[in-house]
């Protein structure tokens, strides 16, 4: 039914709303989830987050969603509206998430061209039975606080085509008292009707969203305006009285009568002969209270499918789902994106051929006014070109707190006590990089909590602390994002993954396995179908995984080195090239190349005069500053390049250090620091070593990138 | 298909010392004026170092050297013609541009492999394109860009499944 109006715009808008918010409410839930509690400002934000789902997931007609949604939503403003006691925290907690993956389950399924076809019934059913119980007996549940009930007079169309020789119908529909679920059934009357409708209306409106709707219907019946070429027949066909349905009503009206809609309660009185006195009376009530109340800015449920009747329109008034307050997003292209990177550059370049243009240099000229509008000009295009760099960056954060959520699901699942925590997660890495590195983390997160920890047995009986700990953490050093995944666990126990090879027969022939180093024998289970797990658990054991994890990593041209002590833990390292990564470089001078080396590798810089320097026989070269020695790499004379200062009082001394290794680096001059954006140095050039890449300073030129642990060696 | 029938036997043509040489037309992406180059230490001679071409940044190599000629003093009129071959994308520094010019099939005849006393330029030539008088040299790219250097780039690229096989 959903799909006649799931134009792609919508829909994308939607998703893409929705899965920002999904994001949100659970990074929220993960920040508070050690708490007793949650505090106000969360739990009127998850109230709010539900809402706006609720309502947009209306608008599009994801009923599944939206009743989920507003399951939720009820829990919370149960909790606003009561601040009660003993909420089991973790319960709720998990009641959130699941909801949460529930909705954005079908969101993935809607991203991928999918029906949402995903049943709630059951998660409704126990936030339910959730909500009751903290509810206290769940007996008296109306009388303790005011329903979250938000009656709005409005109506809901769905208007499919619109042709002429129609005839127009009231329908009324009377259930049986005991019926449950009365609104679901009426939807489905509804959603019949529609494939004979030319137009149709019902009231109450929100059947789907309001939960009370269903008791609506029960006390006042249902009510369909219906606008259609068929006869009264086809119509009393599809609305048969059944076993639920007591009494169907069908009336022929005017044209005029249908425009009016509900509203017209006269007309509707004079023709519902057979409502009872009492029925009436609660209607105009209704209607009553209706107009007393004032209109709130958010009314759930309150959304109407546009028609396509413009004489509708007065009716049409609905007040739009709840805009955050956050920050918005546009997704853009990746590919324009590059694009525009490139054209900044070549704008960069031009403008400097205007401002340093010969032409210019004529003597006599006065220039006053042009040397203020290029400043002006200069200013410009360097903000823009700062604009454009940090677009593609993202922080890791968001990356990184999925696995939060991977943690703390996994750690409940398997009954392990595990701390997660989060280290340099503000690291900015490519856009496309994050998104290749996504599932190698989690694959990597998964191994740690489960292989990697013990379980709390193990944990006490070697003598740890019960709780478990993985880390994860992001940095960037000699030109490549370093990525870690490590746990405190057993680590890994070469013995097995050596049997195992022997048992796959991946051991050399004719090697001493005791000839293996940790480093090649950790390699093994990053093999195809290398598992040392003796079971299959819901996460891991199956064997495919790490060498899933190292091919998606190969794919980015990085590296996974593995690092384990037996009974310390494990650490994972993904070293991923920054190949469009921005990094903080200071920028020197070595004759006339420009070379750029990473700020943070960089101690300090010195000054030195010649009595500081020590002459080694053989030509080596250190100095001694404070006390301290370090060897010297006069970087002219290493890369054999021309016209570069030798005199050691006329350039500049940079110490580096990498590794926790030091050495001093002889340069002619020092330009400045500057974000520069890393490129790889083309394949056509062979490896040089102790560069990394390559960057375009903002005159255009090159700089090459100095790799500080590659100069080391 | 019609783009590719109007460059059918078209040739880019430079000077580089005496000679004239050809370039197919298909392989060369665009022609720019001389511009500042970047060197890159420790490579080949050759490999003049890196070039900004609206962003992106590419190797140039001068064909001189690569053809163990004498080098030459860049001046204005110094060309660099960018050729993109299987996906390499290089820009080759020739002292003078001289023409487009279409040979004939019938024309082209293969490269003499004796009577050449300059063996090296030999191995870059494919073939001799006659346009009335004049004799152009053709170039086969492959061998321009890759030759002698297969071997570096062999290496590098066993470097890199060794790498991703540890």
């Amino acid at each position: 039914m959903a799909e006649e109006f799931n134009t792609g715009d919508m829909l994308d808008v939607y998703l893409y709303e929705n899965q920002q918010l999904l994001e949100n409410l659970q990074d929220m839930v993960l920040e508070q989830k050690d708490a007793d509690c949650f505090d106000e400002d969360s739990i009127n934000e998850i109230f709010r987050t539900m809402h706006t789902i609720k309502g947009s997931s209306g608008i599009m007609m994801f009923d599944e969603i939206t009743k989920a949604s507003h399951k939720l939503e009820d829990v919370f403003y149960y909790l606003r509206e009561s601040h009660p006691q003993n909420v089991p925290h973790q319960e709720l907690i998990e009641h959130v998430l699941k909801t949460a993956d529930f909705i954005s389950a079908e969101l993935d399924k809607l991203s991928e061209g999918e029906a949402a076809d995903g049943d709630a019934t059951e998660l409704v059913a126990d936030i339910d039975e959730f909500l009751n119980r903290i509810k206290g007996t769940g007996k008296d549940k109306k009388a303790d606080v005011k329903e979250n009930v938000h009656v709005e007079p409005t109506q809901f169309y769905i208007a499919p085509v619109a042709s002429n020789n129609n005839k127009f119908y009231k329908i009324y529909l009377t259930y049986d008292k005991g019926i449950q679920m009365a609104n679901m059934h009426a939807y489905k009357t509804v959603y019949a009707l529609k494939e004979l409708a030319e137009e149709i209306m019902y009231s109450p409106e929100d059947i789907l969203t309001n939960e009370h709707a269903s008791e609506d219907i029960v006390e006042n019946g249902f009510k369909i305006m219906l606008r259609t070429q068929k006869t009264e027949e086809d119509i009393r066909k599809i609305v048969a009285p059944g076993y639920d349905l007591e009494k169907v009503d069908v009336y022929e009206c005017s044209e005029k009568e249908f425009k009016l809609g509900f509203d017209s309660i006269g007309t509707e009185i004079r023709i519902d002969l057979e409502s009872s006195v009492e029925e009436i009376e609660a209607r105009s009530e209704a209607k009553e209270k209706g107009g007393e109340e004032p209109k709130k800015a958010m009314a759930p449920g309150d959304f109407v499918i546009a028609s396509k009747e413009p004489g509708k329109a007065t009716k049409l008034a609905k007040d739009k789902p709840k805009k955050t307050e956050k920050t918005t997003y546009i997704s853009v292209d990746i590919a324009k994106m590059d694009m525009l990177m490139d054209l900044i550059g070549e704008l960069v370049i031009s403008q400097s051929v205007v401002l340093q243009n010969p032409d210019l240099k004529v003597p006599g000229l006065s220039l006053d006014n042009f040397n203020k509008a290029a400043g002006q000009m200069t200013k410009i295009s360097t903000d823009l070109q700062n604009v454009i760099m940090s677009m593609r960056m993202v922080p890791l954060t968001a990356t990184f707190q999925k696995m939060n959520r991977i943690v703390f699901d996994m750690s409940r699942k398997l009954d392990k006590d595990v701390e997660f925590e989060m280290i340099g997660d503000t690291t900015e890495v490519d856009k496309n990089i994050i998104e290749h590195i996504s599932d190698p983390l989690m694959h990597l997160v998964r191994n740690s909590v489960d292989h990697g920890i013990e379980t709390k047995e193990e944990r006490l009986a070697a003598g740890k602390t019960e709780k478990g700990k993985v880390t994860l953490s992001a940095k960037t050093e000699s030109g490549k994002v370093w990525i870690s995944v490590s746990d405190n666990g057993g680590g890994l126990n070469r013995d097995q993954i050596i049997a195992k090879a022997r048992q796959q027969g991946l051991l050399e022939p004719g090697r001493a396995e005791s000839s293996y180093t940790d480093k090649e024998v950790y390699q093994f289970i990053t093999l195809p179908g290398f598992s040392t797990n003796k079971k299959v658990t819901e996460y891991s054991g199956r064997g495919v995984g790490m060498d899933v994890v190292v091919s998606n990593i190969q794919a980015v041209g990085g590296t996974l080195e593995i690092e384990s002590s037996p009974g310390q833990g494990s650490t994972m390292i993904l070293k991923i090239p920054l190949t469009l990564a921005i990094i903080d470089g200071i920028v020197m001078e070595v004759g006339n190349n420009a070379f750029v080396i990473e700020t943070g590798a960089v101690k300090e810089f010195v000054s030195i005069s010649e009595d500081m320097l020590i002459h080694e026989p053989g030509g080596a070269e250190s100095v001694m500053i404070r006390g301290e020695c370090y060897p010297v790499l006069r970087i002219g004379e290493w890369y054999h390049l021309r016209n570069y200062v030798s005199a050691v009082e006329d350039g500049m001394m940079v110490i580096i250090e990498a590794d926790k290794k030091k050495m001093c680096l002889f340069v002619d001059r020092l330009i400045g620091k500057q974000e520069i954006v890393v490129k790889p140095i083309p394949d056509y050039v062979k490896k040089v070593k102790g560069l990394s890449g390559c960057t375009q300073l903002g005159d255009g030129s090159i700089a090459l990138i100095m790799d500080a642990a590659g100069l080391m060696e | 298909m019609g783009e590719f029938d109007t460059q059918k036997g078209k040739y880019v043509t430079f000077k580089s010392g005496n000679e004239y040489f050809g370039l197919k037309i298909e392989y060369v992406s665009e022609i720019i004026g001389f511009q500042e180059i970047t060197e890159i230490p420790e490579s080949e001679d050759y490999i003049k170092g890196l070039i900004n071409l609206r962003g992106k940044i590419i190797p140039v190599i001068d064909v001189r050297i690569r053809f163990k000629q004498e080098p030459f003093e860049y001046t204005d009129r110094t060309c660099i013609i960018v050729i993109e071959f299987n996906n390499l994308v290089v820009g080759l520094i020739v002292e003078k541009i001289a023409e487009v010019v279409e040979i004939q099939e019938e024309n082209i005849l293969p490269s003499p492999s004796i009577g050449r006393a300059d063996k090296s330029q030999n191995k870059y030539v494919y073939a001799i394109g006659k346009v009335g008088d004049d004799v152009k040299l053709l170039l086969d790219p492959d061998r321009l860009l890759n030759d002698e250097d297969k071997t570096v780039l062999e290496k590098v690229s066993e470097d890199n499944t060794e790498e991703g096989e540890e």
